[in-house]
């Protein structure tokens, strides 16, 4: 098991590599003009050049990557885990992501346990009575939560539960603007309330994310409820489910044994949903106004702000790279063949 | 209930899948004690059967009628609850494919355990003491290892034990036998059928052991039930049956027992020569060497039949595929008309391939499923016509309407004739036979084996008949290879080697064979000439004989002196010098 881990770390750590340098070099490819976006269209030629030089878009283009890698003497880069400062605000870029990722992870991460925690016995009960009143209602569900987008749904979730109802905050942010924020300790709202024994922010965090989890957890429950009733359809079939009952083992034991069976498949396709949710988090970031790492990315890219856009792409490969290490484990951990 | 009622009582069964009845209308009893055999050909409903005795049908069938009375309770009549609880408590089930039988993802020990924790109030600690008594029972070395092992961890014979444990665990009088040695390997099938009529006759319970094997129902069983369609069309004691089978289908299967063996072969010419050949594959991975086929010499005479035995992983079929060229050998000589196949250039030997052709097992996999069947048996002519298609088809027993249709639309038997076929269409001098009746059902098989038969008298080409089914080498072979570990340990005409084997190890698989004859049951007899302990690995074989450390009649040097295949004066070879002394 650590061989295999050590294993997948090593191959993550290649392909990091790679997308630094690929990522560095296309963007550079890119036919836009960072300088002019900066000083302004109508920039005088000596501002335009001192922008330039301030950038460090002068130097020769492999001066420029050596000083983004970290090897030029006097700089430090992302061998010294530095992405360096955003072109637009100046600020240390990992600041900002520091800032902005715990945003969204707090998001995803919540809405992936929720729905997990909903569609795994939902999908369960489809598969054991399949075409009964669940299955039907649960199909019909799927069909219509996933046959329109996630921002359509935030903004109709916000229509009848903030301005109907009234039970959900307004969309603007992580926080009511009169509750103090818990000190930033790992950056998630949650836990950092919860560090510093603040009620008050605790529930204002749960309760302004009370849309957006909604939000997700109904547009991801339908892809994840359909693999586990898929798998478990294919285990309750199969000659072992089949067996246990000609053996005389109560039908919630054998349910049980299915479970794992069904899981242990899902779990990969869970990592593959996890990236690619991550990857378009800023819908939903966007329609709460929530600032997470998905609109730092849209601002960093409309904006030209390379040093940005190369960190971000980066973290985002990293986290999905790690969920994928850590869903492999866990399957690994259900099934013994995928073990040595 | 009186002593001599019978255990289980079946009247008016029926199951169906749609508007196809599978079991129609079935009824039989069986008395404690008894072992009584099913038989019909795939297809019948047997399995079917076997599943519905329990109260039981895979989706989307039904269960219409009838009662199953377990000791005198009709099965059919109870609330489901209770039917579960007396699956695997009064009536317990084995299957084939055993791992298959076997959650994946669970240890054989946690599986045993909740049987008997469903049936029997015992703590966690004794039920694990309990299963691990079990698999000790069952002969298991190292049983508390084995059952914290996972399904695919262990071997398909340990899986079938594991079945047992779990069938037999909660002490039902009624067993169901379902296939329980198929895809086991010729010893294991009767090492577990051995253990399985000795733990149900301690146990005093009455099986039902379904089965197509013929040898294992005139071996085990007292009396015999034959299912055809559905329905039960015979039912009599095993001598009987055997010495005159009552219905169509039993003298239909019966028939080739009573054939005689093939006329010897018109000349003595050797059409094939094979000297020290040997193949080894790299494994992936691990770059470890597996000595697949190990200094083999054989010869095969104009017009005779070799029969090359041994149990899965003994390298026949590796000697077949290296004869053809189709794997490359490292070494040795192939000698065939003359020629060295060995060192023929591949230009050459593509002409010469239409002299040596091969038949493999799965004859679906070896017809082009785009292709018709005429297009596919004339591949291998010359100049195609229509007329010379039809005669080939008729030649094995096809319409000659055949010839447009595609080999998915036809029985496995039909598609193993077509492979034929289009084996004998280019006139080749030797056919490969790579066991090519055993996807096949005992119907089928028989067919094949009188094709084969009446093939080679009327063109009188040789054939090498690769195959681990003792039974249908005996009807074909006019000499026996017995192959172990890559080596041939064995060689000689048909009535040596099956009446008076030499090598322990031809000794251990003969012993193990069941025969379709009722003179001799093994039951009734002491089994002899065992082989102890487990097969060593391919990958890291002995450094003396491969059979030292299994062998009854072992010496001090046959484990550190490699043995050499010894002719003997009366026509055949053995690889075993204390054998050969003899």
């Amino acid at each position: 098991m650590l061989a295999f881990v050590g294993r997948r770390l090593l191959t993550a750590a290649i392909q990091l590599v790679a997308l630094a340098l690929i990522v560095f070099f296309a963007i550079r490819l890119l036919p836009a003009d960072p300088v002019a976006r900066l000083a302004g269209q109508d920039a005088s030629r000596e501002s335009y050049l001192s922008s330039q030089h301030a950038l460090g878009l002068d130097r020769p283009v492999m001066v420029q990557f050596g000083a983004y890698i970290g090897v030029l003497p006097g700089s430090s880069g992302l061998l010294e885990g530095d992405f360096g400062r955003s072109w637009v605000t100046g600020d240390p870029i990992s600041q900002e992501i520091r800032r902005t990722l715990p945003i969204t992870l707090e998001l995803i991460t919540i809405s992936f346990v929720l729905a997990f925690v909903i569609s795994v016995p939902l999908g369960m009960i489809c598969a054991l009575r399949p075409g009964g009143i669940a299955d039907r209602m649960t199909f019909g569900y799927s069909l219509f939560a996933g046959s329109q987008p996630e921002f359509w749904w935030g903004l109709l979730f916000i229509f009848f539960f903030f301005s109907v109802l009234g039970w959900a905050p307004p969309p603007l942010g992580r926080l009511n603007p009169m509750v103090t924020p818990p000190p930033v300790v790992t950056g998630f709202i949650t836990i950092d309330s919860l560090l510093a024994g603040d009620g008050e922010a605790l529930w204002d965090g749960l309760h302004h994310l009370m849309l957006p989890v909604a939000t997700k957890v109904f547009v991801l429950s339908g892809p994840i409820v359909k693999m586990v009733r898929q798998n478990m359809t294919r285990v309750m079939t199969s000659d072992y489910v089949l067996y246990q009952q000609a053996s005389g083992i109560s039908p919630g034991r054998i349910a049980l044994t299915a479970l794992k069976n069904a899981l242990a498949p899902t779990l990969t396709l869970l990592g593959i949903l996890y990236g690619y949710i991550l990857g378009g988090a800023v819908l939903i970031e966007t329609v709460f106004s929530l600032g997470g790492i998905g609109q730092y990315a849209v601002s960093a890219v409309l904006a030209f702000d390379y040093p940005a856009i190369q960190a971000v792409v980066l973290v985002i490969a990293a986290i999905s790279l790690f969920v994928y290490l850590a869903l492999d484990v866990a399957h690994a951990m259900l099934d013994p063949r995928l073990q040595g | 209930m009186p002593d001599n009622a019978p255990i289980l009582a079946v009247r008016g069964f029926s199951v169906a899948f749609g508007a196809n009845r599978a079991v129609n209308d079935v009824s039989f009893d069986i008395n404690p004690g008894e072992i009584v055999g099913l038989t019909g050909d795939s297809g019948s409903g047997k399995s079917t059967l076997g599943l519905g005795l329990l109260g039981l049908v895979r989706a989307p069938g039904r269960i219409l009628g009838g009662s199953i009375a377990i000791e005198g309770t009709d099965l059919l009549r109870l609330p489901e609850a209770e039917r579960r609880a007396r699956r695997g408590r009064q009536i317990g089930l084995i299957v084939q494919n055993p791992r298959g039988s076997l959650s994946p993802l669970h240890t054989v020990g946690q599986q045993i355990r909740s049987v008997l924790r469903a049936h029997l109030t015992i703590t966690r600690p004794q039920a694990k003491l309990r299963s691990v008594d079990l698999l000790r029972q069952l002969g298991l070395n190292d049983p508390e290892r084995r059952a914290q092992a996972y399904p695919h961890e262990i071997s398909g014979g340990m899986a079938q034990r594991v079945l047992i444990a779990m069938a037999m665990g909660a002490g039902p009088r009624v067993l169901i036998a379902d296939e329980p040695t198929s895809g086991l390997d010729v010893t294991i099938q009767a090492q577990f059928l051995d253990e399985l009529s000795k733990v149900s006759r301690q146990a005093g319970s009455a099986v039902l052991l379904l089965t197509q094997d013929l040898g294992i129902i005139a071996n085990y069983c007292d009396r015999v039930l034959v299912m055809e369609d559905g329905r039960l069309v015979a039912e009599d004691r095993t001598a009987h049956f055997f010495a005159a089978p009552q219905d169509r289908y039993s003298r239909r299967l019966l028939s080739l027992a009573q054939l005689s063996p093939p006329p010897p072969p018109k000349t003595a010419e050797t059409l094939l020569a094979v000297h020290g050949l040997s193949k080894a594959f790299l494994l992936r991975g691990s770059g470890k060497r597996l000595q697949a086929v190990d200094r083999v010499d054989l010869a095969i005479g104009r017009g005779e039949t070799l029969g090359l035995v041994g149990e899965s992983g003994s390298g026949k079929t590796t000697v077949g595929r290296c004869l053809l060229r189709l794997i490359e050998p490292d070494s040795g000589k192939v000698m065939f008309e003359g020629r060295d196949l060995a060192r023929t250039p591949l230009a050459t030997l593509r002409q010469l391939r239409r002299r040596l052709q091969i038949v493999f097992q799965d004859p679906l996999d070896a017809l082009d499923p785009r292709w018709t069947v005429g297009r596919i048996v004339s591949e291998a002519l010359e100049r195609p016509s229509v007329g010379r298609i039809a005669e080939l088809l008729q030649l094995v027993g096809l319409d000659p309407s055949t010839a447009s249709l595609r080999a998915r639309g036809l029985s496995a038997g039909a598609q193993q004739r077509v492979s034929i076929a289009r084996a004998i269409a280019a006139d080749p001098a030797l056919i490969v036979l790579d066991e090519p009746t055993s996807a096949l059902t005992p119907l089928a098989r028989v067919g094949i084996v009188t094709l084969l038969r009446s093939l080679q008298r009327e063109f009188g080409m040789s054939y090498l008949f690769i195959s681990h089914d003792l039974n249908t080498v005996e009807q074909l072979s006019h000499r026996v290879a017995v192959m172990y570990l890559g080596q041939v340990v064995e060689v000689g005409t048909r009535e040596q080697v099956f009446n008076a084997p030499l090598h322990p190890y031809s000794r251990a698989l003969l012993a193990a064979h069941l025969a379709p004859d009722t003179t001799d049951r093994r039951i009734d007899r002491a089994p002899g000439a065992a082989l102890a302990g487990e097969i060593p690995s391919p990958v890291d074989l002995p450094v003396g004989c491969y059979l030292a450390s299994r062998c009854p009649n072992v010496q001090e040097p046959c484990r550190t002196t490699p043995q050499d295949l010894q002719y003997l004066p009366d026509g055949r070879a053995v690889r075993c010098a204390p054998a050969a002394a003899l």
